[in-house]
């Protein structure tokens, strides 16, 4: 069988993977309308401390300041439960920023107790122990990650129960605190840099919509969910059009007022 | 898309063809290890799904400026060749590779705005019709 000089065949294989790999290269700019919108539509719920360690990086904020001194009351409401333990585990995070060991424990503890109410108690019950032990030895990265985790652990339980609708409210109540928490400091060191870590059109979006398709009539005219639609409806036009955009301090200030009010009605007496 | 991941766990004992999804996420953390003693914070949550080759994905992410981001992608087919892109909301490139294509591959992105972004996951090539994969970020 006749064979090719190798130079040939180097020349050729050469090409050959060039030509592979100029197909594995990233295009430098694409059509994302070509991508059908079913399959862009989910957005993973960042949390809180992806922009609180942006927070950092500008600033020095003070992070004990900001911690709340009422974890919240339960109700017999699955909604509230819900709503609250994601305010709770975003109250976490910021424990976790304010490097307070006591705080911590005290809101790993809080996450059980409110995970026992809706029945997930198993699924965080060792996400709870960790949170406890790392925050003793103040490994706080890894309490981050506890945190992460034991969101993660509690909406996967809530969907494993048939309970989707109420998982993504845990979201929404972390998303809630933590919004509360970001316009309070950008608030009071103002910079367009910092607001600008409110421009979150995707998120407002797929919030929006969850609350919007709730196949649970019951839970769709509960209050709390009527309350959390509406504020993210008012909070939609204040946080810039396009990426880039300035939010004003006085938009920062009202989307503060909408989130604080949102938590206190969710952990306050009133719940 | 990330949904699922949740909703398949109850049905793996059922139907041991979604097992694919979990075993891709395994790996999406292994490509994400190396980058938790660099001061990452791995997220928990995760994307996954299936894809024939040469089908693409796109998942959006918010991501804000002033972080910096590791994209890790992971499949179980070894000898599967997948890809991962970030691209800003005008379908602009703002990703660097940090490894070749290949099974396990991991991708960088320091945001110049906070705001919407799509991670377009690829299949090049597979031995597989159908190539499980599972997508992790990473913050600091």
């Amino acid at each position: 069988m006749p064979t090719l000089p190798k130079t040939v065949t180097a020349l050729f294989c050469a090409a050959a993977l060039t030509g592979v790999c100029v197909a594995q290269k990233p295009a430098d700019s694409i059509d994302l309308s070509e991508f059908p919108a079913q399959s862009i539509d989910d957005v993973v719920v960042p949390v809180p401390s992806e922009v609180f360690g942006v927070l950092d990086k500008l600033g020095n904020p003070n992070w004990r300041g900001e911690q709340r001194e009422n974890l919240g009351k339960q109700t017999g409401n699955r909604a509230q439960v819900a709503l609250l333990l994601g305010t709770v585990i975003a109250e976490g995070f910021v424990a976790v920023e304010a490097e307070d060991p006591e705080r911590v424990k005290e809101i790993g503890r809080r996450v059980l107790s409110l995970s026992k109410a809706i029945n997930v108690e198993k699924a965080v019950l060792e996400r709870a122990k960790s949170i406890t032990d790392k925050a003793e030895v103040k490994d706080w990265q890894a309490v981050r990650k506890e945190f992460d985790g034991a969101l993660q652990d509690v909406k996967g339980a809530m969907e494993e129960l048939g309970d989707n609708e109420l998982a993504q409210l845990v979201s929404m109540g972390g998303w809630i605190r933590g919004t509360e928490v970001l316009t309070s400091i950008v608030r009071k060191t103002y910079t367009p840099d910092s607001a600008e870590l409110l421009h979150q059109p995707a998120l407002l979006d797929y919030f929006s919509k969850q609350l919007g398709t709730l196949s649970s009539k019951r839970l769709s005219n509960d209050r709390f969910v009527v309350r959390v639609r509406k504020m993210l409806e008012e909070i939609r036009p204040l946080i810039g059009a396009k990426d880039g955009s300035t939010i004003s301090l006085d938009n920062v200030q009202k989307i503060n007022e909408m989130t604080r009010d949102t938590v206190v009605s969710i952990t306050g007496k009133g719940a | 898309m990330r949904k699922s991941l949740f909703l398949f766990l109850p049905l793996l004992a059922l139907a041991p063809v979604f097992a694919y999804v979990d075993d891709a996420l395994s790996f999406a953390y292994e490509a994400a290890t190396p980058f938790v003693k660099q001061g990452f914070n791995v997220r928990e949550d995760a994307w996954g799904g299936d894809l024939g080759v040469k089908d693409k994905q796109a998942i959006q992410a918010q991501l804000f400026k002033g972080n910096n981001y590791m994209f890790c992608l992971g499949t179980d087919v070894k000898k599967a060749v997948l890809s991962i892109a970030i691209y800003d909301s005008d379908g602009q490139l703002v990703s660097e590779e940090t490894s070749r294509p290949g099974f396990l591959v991991t991708s960088k992105v320091a945001p110049k705005k906070t705001g919407t972004y799509y991670a377009i996951v690829t299949v090049h090539k597979s031995p597989v019709e159908r190539t499980g994969w599972a997508l992790v970020y990473a913050y600091k």
